[in-house]
């Protein structure tokens, strides 16, 4: 029997090869230290790091923005990055060389940006007066709020899979379209106040969600069914989840004194560890996809942690005394 | 001229004025104003301090150009200040821009290019942001989005600016401005307007800052005693609490009053350098207490993002005003974060300590969460980093949801039904301690005496007392319930007679009230015998007709009236009319 290796031969060195890349880390800070508006506050915005360095960060484009979210388009290498701030969002087509605030006067509190993975033109933003769209790489943006309730969102997503499909959280629950944004409908989770929504990696029909006050909840059918989480967890605030790129039943969530949760089999139990975090209140993770080991977590106030060891004990990483609010680890 | 001889040319200009306040002329009225300007700037065009402020002075001026200059090359190598940078900014480069060095020209230009303000998160902060960018793109109108910070043309930030004056000028004509009446905030607002109305090329803008100035000063004067702000306030912070001539507006209240303390804050430079003139009506109607009046305002809510059903829910602002002291209330309730004043009467005597007022003393996550994006259960701590009092239990601004007004005239009725487990469960008072009397009434009134004004205080529960350094501290906190009230009566010498008769009175009408959780209630018979019921949190009945509030208009009184809507605003004094019709751009006369 004749057997065709060559796509598994493939497929374990592109696996290979993705172990052996580095990657480059960014975050957005919404303040550092104290921040009161009109004063001489340092640096807020976001910041990045290059494969290798170690507790070295580089600032990017405008300081005084507050930056809550940010979005790297993978395929554009870092050239196309949108930050969610309170100026709006902005755009950068040349890595940060040159930026532009897209949105207008009535755009304010953009909380969370996604680009569609598919098209780099199509962008959504979640704010605190609900979803926006731009079709055109921000020259204009509508709001898409139809069937949503209660539209403060934090957190949107595209399908990895199907780009018609959106995810988003927000107070009133988390929400789905199933064309583009037009048309909102709450899926089956019956509480409120969600915080963030991850989807798993490779698996699209699983989604997690965190939540204010209710903890993690976990869903395996896009949604419709969801099941708490909570095996292993005293907490009930959670702003972060994030999935191993290349071991997605390995998750980590993160939350209001929470330190940081680990789970090795898809949310079915977790473990909490703090070792070596100084500050427990955690909003933002992520995995780095060279390295299933090394997890970044950012904190309010104390700056960015990094674990070498799958999330076990954790050291410093720089940007001390910000809030960290977002993470994205881009291969490359 | 010497600071000291400018200031006692400017003392012997204010004291002509004060005589001649109820009959001053238009002419007197401009002559009165440009000597307080030019006490205001007389500072700025001499220090050699380094300030925007300073520079636009002396460009303004005329004088000590070479400083000038060099003071803009030194001030813009490090900009920092978000949208507090950006108007003195642009101020400092419109007085100057004729007289400037080429280097000082340069440096500003880049400023606008390389320097990115935060735009910010509330209403004073984006109509700062707003008119300042609209004004800096008229100045340079055909650069591409490579010379602005934000990479937006000229163009695009002209039209964006424009956009965001006109929607905030419809907004506060129709249903009021979210952060009103502000003894704090006004400033920003009015130096804002300023820059419009004197240096916008566009002839509609310049005309919006005009009549927008009209309007801010006109609400201003109808709540207006002697440099105070009359309120009931949607921000206000401590010390002008309970200092109230200490607060920016105050400042602003002499320059264009001639009421007050004289002042040379820097807020009122580019306004004393501006050539807006106040309307000789609104100066009369700020001074002129020779009636008393009812006025009423319906003002809005600061936008609501999460747990609140309207963005921006009205505000119902009642105020009595006599020419010695003015009561005035919000509603009650959460209408403002952090710095919310729901009801104070505020006299003319006793300075610096002229008010009485009280407060449930509350704060939370979820308050904050309302008009703020960032995690709620961080929020307190955030607020509290830059606003240490929020979380304190004996703080002096506050918002509480379980706080609820009714007021009539002079009589106050103020009902609290605050749950077990609130952040606190008692409420305060405070009671100046030069007050000249403060007499505890063995029928269970407290009566007090500034000057000419009486004010009774009647608590619904036991109270206790706390010395301070400078005031008094009511505190009461009745166990194991929060249910509590108190009724205010404010009469003065010349509305009642001798102290001694307001004593009297008094002693013979008191509350009856129902104190049980989620009904909380008191019958009331002021001292004009008006029958007074309120239940919390809505019911209020006079003489046994129902109060309804949603029927406030946008101002209504006998100087200012508008619809809810209307975009309209009529100024009245006596046989004199001025009517802002935004909707033309028209000053009707």
């Amino acid at each position: 029997m004749k057997k065709n290796f060559a796509p598994i031969i493939l497929s374990l060195l592109s696996f290979s090869q993705l172990q052996a890349q580095e990657s480059t880390v960014y975050v957005s800070v919404l303040a550092t230290r104290l921040f009161v508006a009109g004063a001489a506050n340092s640096p807020t915005g976001i910041y990045y790091q290059r494969p290798g360095e170690d507790t070295t960060w580089h600032h990017l484009g405008a300081g005084n923005i507050r930056a809550f979210g940010l979005a790297v388009h993978t395929p554009a290498r870092g050239q196309l990055i949108y930050i969610a701030s309170g100026n709006g969002a902005l755009r950068t087509t040349d890595s940060g060389k040159n930026w532009k605030v897209t949105t207008g006067w009535e755009i304010t509190e953009v909380l969370a940006v996604c680009i569609d993975p598919r098209d780099e033109k199509t962008v959504y933003l979640s704010t605190a007066y609900g979803i926006y769209k731009t079709h055109d790489g921000g020259a204009s943006w509508q709001q898409v709020n139809r069937g949503l309730v209660d539209p403060f969102s934090t957190c949107v997503i595209v399908d990895h899979a199907n780009s018609n499909v959106v995810y988003c959280a927000t107070e009133g629950g988390v929400f789905a379209s199933s064309d583009g944004a037009r048309n909102w409908q709450r899926l089956g989770l019956s509480v409120t106040n969600i915080r963030v929504i991850a989807q798993h990696p490779r698996d699209a029909q699983m989604l997690a969600a965190g939540t204010e006050n209710n903890g993690i909840y976990i869903s395996r059918d896009r949604g419709k069914i969801w099941a708490k989480s909570d095996i292993g967890v005293d907490h009930n605030t959670f702003y972060a989840i994030a999935f191993d790129p290349n071991q997605p039943e390995i998750m980590y969530a993160g939350g209001y004194v929470s330190g940081v949760y680990k789970s090795t089999n898809g949310g079915k139990n977790w473990v909490g560890y703090h070792e070596g975090l100084t500050n427990l209140n955690i909003h933002s993770l992520a995995v780095d996809p060279a390295d299933g080991n090394r997890v970044y977590a950012g904190t309010m106030w104390s700056g960015i942690f990094r674990s070498d060891n799958g999330g076990v004990t954790w050291r410093k990483a720089g940007l001390s005394g910000a809030q960290v609010w977002t993470i994205s680890i881009q291969p490359f | 001229m010497s600071r000291a001889v400018s200031f006692y040319i400017f003392l012997l200009g204010a004291f002509s004025q004060v005589l001649l306040a109820q009959t001053v002329t238009r002419e007197e009225c401009l002559k009165g104003f440009a000597q307080r300007a030019q006490y205001v700037t007389s500072f700025y065009d001499t220090t050699r301090q380094v300030s925007y402020y300073s520079v636009a002075a002396k460009y303004a001026h005329n004088v000590d150009l070479a400083f000038a200059d060099s003071a803009i090359v030194t001030l813009l190598k490090r900009p920092s200040g978000d949208m507090f940078w950006m108007f003195p900014v642009i101020g400092a480069y419109l007085h100057g821009k004729d007289k400037m060095s080429p280097p000082a020209k340069t440096a500003m230009r880049q400023a606008w290019k390389t320097y990115a303000p935060y735009r910010g998160d509330t209403e004073n902060h984006w109509c700062m942001y707003y008119a300042s960018l609209f004004l800096a793109a008229e100045q340079w109108p055909d650069l591409p989005g490579t010379e602005w910070y934000n990479g937006k043309s000229s163009e695009e930030n002209r039209d964006e600016a424009k956009a965001y004056l006109m929607h905030w000028m419809k907004i506060t004509t129709t249903i009021g401005q979210g952060e009103f009446d502000s003894p704090d905030y006004f400033p920003e607002y009015v130096v804002s307007m300023s820059l419009l109305a004197q240096f916008a090329q566009e002839a509609k803008m310049k005309q919006r800052g005009k009549m927008m100035l009209d309007y801010l000063f006109a609400d201003f004067a109808a709540e207006h005693l002697q440099g105070q702000y009359i309120g009931g306030f949607s921000r206000i912070y401590e010390p002008a609490v309970y200092k109230p001539l200490v607060s920016p507006a105050s400042a602003f209240a002499w320059l264009y009053f001639n009421s007050g303390e004289p002042s040379q804050t820097s807020w009122l430079v580019l306004p004393a350098l501006s050539g807006y003139q106040l309307p000789e009506i609104i100066y009369q109607i700020a001074n002129d207490r020779t009636a008393t009046y009812v006025h009423k305002e319906r003002k809005r809510v600061r936008n609501v993002i999460r747990y609140g059903t309207e963005k921006n829910p009205p505000v119902y602002k009642y105020t009595y005003m006599t020419k010695d002291y003015g009561l005035s209330s919000l509603q009650g309730g959460i209408l403002q974060p952090i710095q919310q004043h729901t009801w104070s009467v505020r006299f003319t005597s006793g300075k610096p300590f002229t008010t009485i007022f009280g407060l449930h003393p509350y704060w939370s996550g979820i308050e904050l969460g309302m008009f703020f994006p960032e995690e709620i259960k961080t929020l307190v701590a955030d607020v509290a980093g830059s606003k240490g009092t929020y979380n304190k239990d004996d703080k002096w601004t506050s918002s509480s949801p379980y706080e609820r007004t009714f007021q009539h005239e002079n009589t106050l009725l103020v009902l609290y039904d605050i749950p077990t487990g609130a952040t606190s469960e008692h409420i305060d008072g405070f009671f100046p301690k030069n007050l000249e009397q403060r007499v505890i009434d063995a029928s269970g009134w407290i009566i007090c005496k500034a000057g000419e004004t009486y004010i009774g205080w009647y608590p619904l529960q036991p109270i206790e007392w706390r010395e301070e350094k400078e005031n008094w501290r009511l505190r009461s906190h009745p166990a194991p319930a929060g249910q509590n009230g108190y009724v205010i009566e404010v009469r003065s010498q010349t509305e009642i007679g001798a102290f001694a008769a307001f004593h009297e009175k008094l002693r013979a009408h008191r509350p009856v009230a129902q104190l049980q959780p989620q009904k909380v209630a008191m019958d009331y018979t002021n001292i004009d015998n008006e029958k007074m019921y309120f239940a919390f949190p809505e019911v209020r009945q006079l003489n046994g007709k129902p109060i309804d509030l949603t029927k406030y208009k946008l101002f209504e009184g006998p100087f200012l009236n508008a619809e809810v809507g209307s975009e309209k605003l009529t100024i009245t004094y006596k046989n004199k009319r001025r009517v802002l019709d935004f909707k033309t751009l028209r000053i009707e006369k």
